[in-house]
C-alpha cells in the first residue's frame, strides 16, 4: 500500500466520525513525520481527543483510513494499536486508583518470575522510567489516590513514555502541570524527537505549541482549517483560524475596588500546610500561584472544610467560622470549584442539567419542601450553559460526552448558579480554549464588580497576573509571598514560589 | 418522538419487552398462566421478593450491597413471633420490629462509614449473625399461632386484593417518588456516582449511606411482618437465599453495581420477571434442578444484553 507521504510514519485520509447528533470529526486528513512534534490546536469541542482517540483504537471511524509505517491500520482495541507501536496520554486520567505508582505504569505487563510478581523488579525498572523522565521525586510505590492531580498526571505521562513506542499522542499532558515539570516533558520530548518518534501535541497553550512542535495542524468544528509550519505561524494567526475570527488575547482587570474582609484564614496547619494565613475582600480577585504540591488546593480545601485541620481558624465576615463540611462552607456563601473535573466534580452519567444543579439543591434553590423542581432547575441550567457557551447538543446530554473543556464549563456553572459571595475557583480555566477562556476572565471580573469574592487559582502565571488583584506565591504547604500592585510580575511570583518563606519555618 | 427515543433505549423498556416476552411464551405453553387467579398469585409472590429489593435498589444506588437481607427477614419474623406468643400487643410488635429493622440500618451504615468497613464484608457478616440468633431464639423451630390482627398484613385482603400487594405498591410508590423527586434521592444517585464530588458539592455522603442501608433494614422489617403473616409461621430458615435474588431482580432492572444507576420501576421490572419465571416453571412442571439453573441463565442473559448495550454506548 502507498502513502501520500513517504516520510509519514503515521497519516489518516478522510477520517470522519459521527456520534449520535454530532459530527465530531469530520473528513480529516493528518500526516505525522517521525522525529517531528505535530501541534494539534483547536476549540472546545473542535475534535483533538476524537482524533486522538481514533489513532489509538479507542473509537472506530465512522469513514476514512489510517496508516501506520505505510500499512492501512484497523485498530480494533487500544491494546491493537499500542502493540503496533502507538502509545497515548489521555486528557482525563486513567490510572487505577487503589494501586500503587510502579503497578499502574507495568500495568498488563507486570514482570514476573515464576507465578509471581517480580515486585523488586518492578519497582527498580519504574524507578529508571521515572528518572528518565526526570520525575525523580515520584515514589513508585505510592498508592495513585493519594497522589494530587499533577503528580498522576506525571505518572500517566510516565507510562505512555515506558512502552517506547514509535508514536505518541499527548492530548493536553501538561493541563495539570507546572513550570518543572513542564520543561520535564519539553526535554524528555526533544530526546524522543531526536531517537525519530512521531509525537502528536494537543494543547490549549499556544506558548507550549511553539516551543515544542515543528508543525501545527488546526482544526475547526472537526474540519481542518490549516496546517503550517510552526516558524510560519504566529499566535494571533493560530488564534484566528481556530476561532475563524481576530481575538486579542488580553487578560482582563474589571473596574472594582476591593472592599472589607470576607474570608480570612489564620494559622491554618494540616499535614501539608503550614501555618497558613490568608485574606480575600469583598470585591477583590485573589490569585494563588504555586507549583505541583504546593498546598494551593488544600489551602482551598481547608478554607471550605473539606479537609480536616489540625490548627487555624476561619473567619467569615469577621466571625469565626466552624466549617466541618463543604455543605457548612455553602451555606455561609462560599464555594469551591475542584481542578479535578472527573474525579471530584462531575458527576458522570448524569445530564447536564443535573450537573449543574448539584450544588444548588443542597441549599434549597430550586426546590420546596426537600422536592426538587426539575423544571426551573432545567431552566436555570440551559441559561447558565448557555452563558458558559457549554457546546453540546441539549442539556440532557451526559456530561460524560463533553469535550473536556466543556465539561470544565459545567463546573463552573456548577459553581456559580448557587450565586455565591466567596467563589475559590481551583484551576477554573484548565483546558479551556483561548477564546472561551476571555470570557472567564471577564466572568470572574465581573464576579467581583457585583461584589463577591474571588480565589483564582492557577498554574498558567500569565492569567494570575492579568487578572488578579492581588496574588499569593505558596511552596511547600507556605505562603511565601502576598503581592500587590505593581510587585505582581512574573519575575517576583517565580522567585517566590520557588523559595521556602524562613519566618514560616521558623514559627512552626 | 425525543421521549420515545429515550424510553426505546432505557434499560427499563428493554427488561419490560423481556418480560412480555416470558410471559407470552408461558401464555402459550400453559392455559393457566393467564387467568386473574394466577396473575395475582404471581404479584403476590413477588411483593415479599420486590420489598426487599427496594431497600436492595437503594443501597445498590450508592455501589453498596446488602447480603444481610434474607437472614434479617427471618430474624424479624421470629421475634415478632416470640414477642406474640410473649403477649405484647399487635401495634406494639410491630412498631419493635420497624425499630429492629432501623437499628441493623444504622449498624451496617455505622460500620461503613465511621469504621471504613466494606459493605460486602459488614453485611455478610450480619447475614451470618442474624442467621445464628434466629436459630438461637427460635431453637430450629418453626413458630405458629398468631392474633388474626397480625396475620392480616400477610395473608388479608382488602376488597379483592391482597394487602400483601397494596403494602408492597404503596412502598414502590413512596420509594420512586423519594428517589425520582427529592433532594436526597438526587443526592442517593450522586454519591454512587461520585462521591468525593458529592462531599465538595455539599451532600452530607455519610447521612446518605446510613440513610440507604436504613431502608434496606426498614425494607426487611416489612417484608418479616408480610412473610409471617401470609405462611402464619415464622420458620428460622424463612427467606434463605433472598438476598441473591433481591440483587439479581435490582440488576436485572438496570442498576449498575458500580452505584449511580437504576430505578424501582426497574428493579419491580426484575422482580416480576423472576417472579413470572418461578411461576411458569412450576405450571410447567419443570423439576426443581432445572428451574434454578434455567433462573439464572435467564438472570445472566438479561445482565448480559445491558452491559452489551452500555459497552456500544460508551466505547
Ligand atoms: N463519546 C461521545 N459521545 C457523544 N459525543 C461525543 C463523544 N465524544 C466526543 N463527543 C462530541 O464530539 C465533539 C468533539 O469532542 P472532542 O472531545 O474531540 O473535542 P476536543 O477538541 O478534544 O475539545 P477539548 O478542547 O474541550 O478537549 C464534541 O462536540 C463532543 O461533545
Ligand atoms: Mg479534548
Amino acid at each position: 500500500m502507498e502513502t501520500m507521504n513517504p516520510k509519514a510514519i503515521l497519516e489518516t485520509r478522510n477520517l470522519t466520525k459521527v456520534f449520535p447528533g454530532v459530527i465530531a470529526l469530520d473528513d480529516v486528513s493528518l500526516s505525522l513525520n517521525a522525529g517531528e512534534v505535530l501541534g494539534l490546536v483547536g476549540e472546545n469541542g473542535a475534535g483533538k481527543s476524537t482524533l486522538m482517540k481514533l489513532l489509538s483504537g479507542v473509537y472506530a471511524p465512522t469513514r476514512g483510513e489510517i496508516y501506520f509505517s505505510g500499512r492501512k491500520a484497523q485498530f480494533r482495541n487500544p491494546k491493537d494499536a499500542l502493540d503496533a507501536g502507538i502509545s497515548i496520554v489521555y486528557q482525563e486520567l486513567n490510572l487505577i486508583p487503589h494501586l500503587s505508582v510502579a503497578e499502574n505504569v507495568f500495568i498488563n505487563r507486570l514482570p514476573r518470575r515464576g507465578a509471581f510478581v517480580d515486585w523488586a523488579k518492578l519497582y527498580r525498572d519504574t524507578r529508571s522510567i521515572l528518572s528518565d523522565s526526570g520525575m525523580d521525586g515520584i515514589d513508585p510505590k505510592a498508592i495513585v489516590a493519594d497522589l494530587p492531580i499533577g503528580v498522576k498526571q506525571s505518572v500517566e505521562i510516565a507510562k505512555a513514555l515506558s512502552y517506547k513506542a514509535k508514536v505518541l499522542l499527548l492530548d493536553e499532558p501538561t493541563s495539570s502541570l507546572t513550570g518543572p515539570e513542564i520543561e520535564n516533558l519539553f526535554s524528555v520530548i526533544r530526546r524522543l524527537r531526536e531517537m525519530g518518534i512521531g509525537i502528536i501535541y494537543v494543547s490549549h497553550h499556544l506558548d507550549e505549541i511553539f516551543q515544542v512542535t515543528q508543525r501545527v495542524h488546526v482544526l475547526r468544528d472537526g474540519k481542518t482549517v490549516v496546517v503550517v509550519p510552526t516558524v510560519e505561524a504566529d499566535e494571533e494567526f493560530l488564534v484566528s483560524k481556530m476561532v475563524g475570527r481576530d481575538i486579542k488575547n488580553i487578560y482582563y482587570k474589571g473596574q472594582h475596588t476591593p472592599q472589607e474582609v470576607v474570608l480570612q484564614a489564620e494559622g491554618l496547619s494540616d499535614n501539608l500546610l503550614k501555618n497558613v494565613s490568608f485574606k480575600l475582600r469583598k470585591s477583590e480577585v485573589v490569585g494563588v500561584y504555586g507549583l505541583l504540591g504546593s498546598g494551593r488546593t488544600e489551602l482551598l480545601k481547608a478554607m471550605v472544610g473539606a479537609r480536616p485541620l489540625k490548627k487555624g481558624t476561619v473567619k467569615v465576615r469577621g466571625k469565626v467560622a466552624k466549617l466541618r463540611h463543604p455543605l457548612d462552607a455553602i451555606k455561609t456563601g462560599i464555594v469551591y470549584s475542584s481542578e479535578d473535573r472527573k474525579g471530584e466534580n462531575l458527576f458522570f452519567g448524569n445530564p447536564i442539567w443535573k450537573n449543574i444543579t448539584y450544588l444548588a439543591i443542597q441549599v434549597g434553590r430550586f426546590t420546596k419542601n426537600g422536592f426538587t423542581l426539575p423544571r426551573q432547575e432545567r431552566r436555570a441550567a440551559a441559561d447558565f450553559a448557555a452563558k458558559l457557551n457549554v457546546k453540546a447538543p441539549s442539556i440532557d446530554v451526559d456530561v460524560y460526552n463533553l469535550s473536556g473543556g466543556n465539561q470544565q464549563k459545567v463546573c463552573l456553572a456548577k459553581a456559580l448558579i448557587e450565586d455565591p459571595e466567596i467563589v475559590l475557583l481551583d484551576e477554573p480555566t484548565r483546558g479551556i480554549d483561548v477564546g472561551a477562556k476571555l470570557e472567564i476572565y471577564r466572568l470572574i471580573a465581573d464576579l467581583a464588580a457585583e461584589g463577591r469574592a474571588v480565589v483564582f487559582v492557577s498554574s498558567e502565571l500569565p492569567e494570575v497576573i492579568g487578572c488578579a488583584d492581588r496574588v499569593y506565591t505558596m511552596s511547600e504547604g507556605r505562603i511565601t509571598a502576598e503581592l500587590t500592585g505593581d510587585e505582581i510580575t512574573e519575575e517576583n511570583v517565580l522567585k517566590y514560589c520557588l523559595q521556602v518563606d524562613a519566618a514560616g519555618e521558623a514559627t512552626t | 418522538m425525543k421521549l420515545s427515543k429515550t424510553l426505546l433505549s432505557s434499560s427499563e423498556f428493554i427488561v419490560f419487552l423481556g418480560l412480555l416476552a416470558i410471559g407470552a411464551f408461558f401464555a402459550f405453553m400453559s392455559p393457566v398462566f393467564m387467568t386473574k387467579f394466577n396473575l395475582l398469585n404471581i404479584l403476590l409472590q413477588s411483593s415479599i421478593q420486590g420489598i426487599i429489593a427496594i431497600g436492595m435498589t437503594f443501597v445498590i444506588l450508592t455501589a453498596g450491597i446488602d447480603l444481610s437481607v434474607g437472614s434479617v427477614v427471618a430474624l424479624s419474623g421470629v421475634l415478632m413471633a416470640l414477642m406474640l406468643h410473649g403477649g405484647v400487643p399487635v401495634w406494639l410488635v410491630i412498631l419493635i420490629n420497624l425499630v429492629f429493622g432501623v437499628a441493623v440500618g444504622l449498624f451496617h451504615g455505622f460500620s461503613i462509614t465511621k469504621i471504613g468497613m466494606a459493605p460486602f464484608i459488614v453485611t455478610l457478616a450480619t447475614m451470618a449473625m442474624a442467621r445464628g440468633l434466629t436459630m438461637v431464639f427460635s431453637d430450629g423451630k418453626t413458630i405458629f399461632d398468631f392474633p388474626p390482627a397480625f396475620e392480616f398484613f400477610g395473608s388479608g385482603n382488602i376488597g379483592p386484593i391482597s394487602v400483601a400487594i397494596i403494602i408492597f405498591l404503596l412502598y414502590a410508590f413512596v420509594a420512586e417518588m423519594l428517589l425520582r423527586s427529592t433532594v436526597l434521592g438526587r443526592n442517593i444517585y450522586a454519591v454512587g456516582s461520585n462521591i468525593k464530588a458529592a462531599a465538595l458539592s455539599g451532600i452530607r455522603t455519610r447521612w446518605v449511606l446510613y440513610f440507604v442501608y436504613v431502608v434496606s433494614g426498614i425494607s426487611c422489617a416489612i417484608a418479616g411482618l408480610v412473610l409471617t403473616g401470609r405462611l402464619g409461621a415464622a420458620m428460622p430458615t424463612a427467606a434463605t437465599g433472598y438476598e441473591l435474588d433481591a440483587i439479581a431482580a435490582v440488576i436485572i432492572g438496570g442498576a449498575s453495581l458500580m452505584g449511580g444507576k437504576g430505578t424501582i420501576i426497574g428493579t419491580i421490572i426484575g422482580v416480576l420477571l423472576i417472579g413470572v419465571i418461578n411461576n411458569g416453571m412450576n405450571l410447567l412442571n419443570v423439576p426443581p434442578f432445572w428451574q434454578s439453573f434455567l433462573k439464572g441463565a435467564v438472570i445472566f442473559l438479561a445482565v448480559m444484553i445491558d452491559s452489551l448495550k452500555n459497552k456500544q454506548s460508551e466505547v
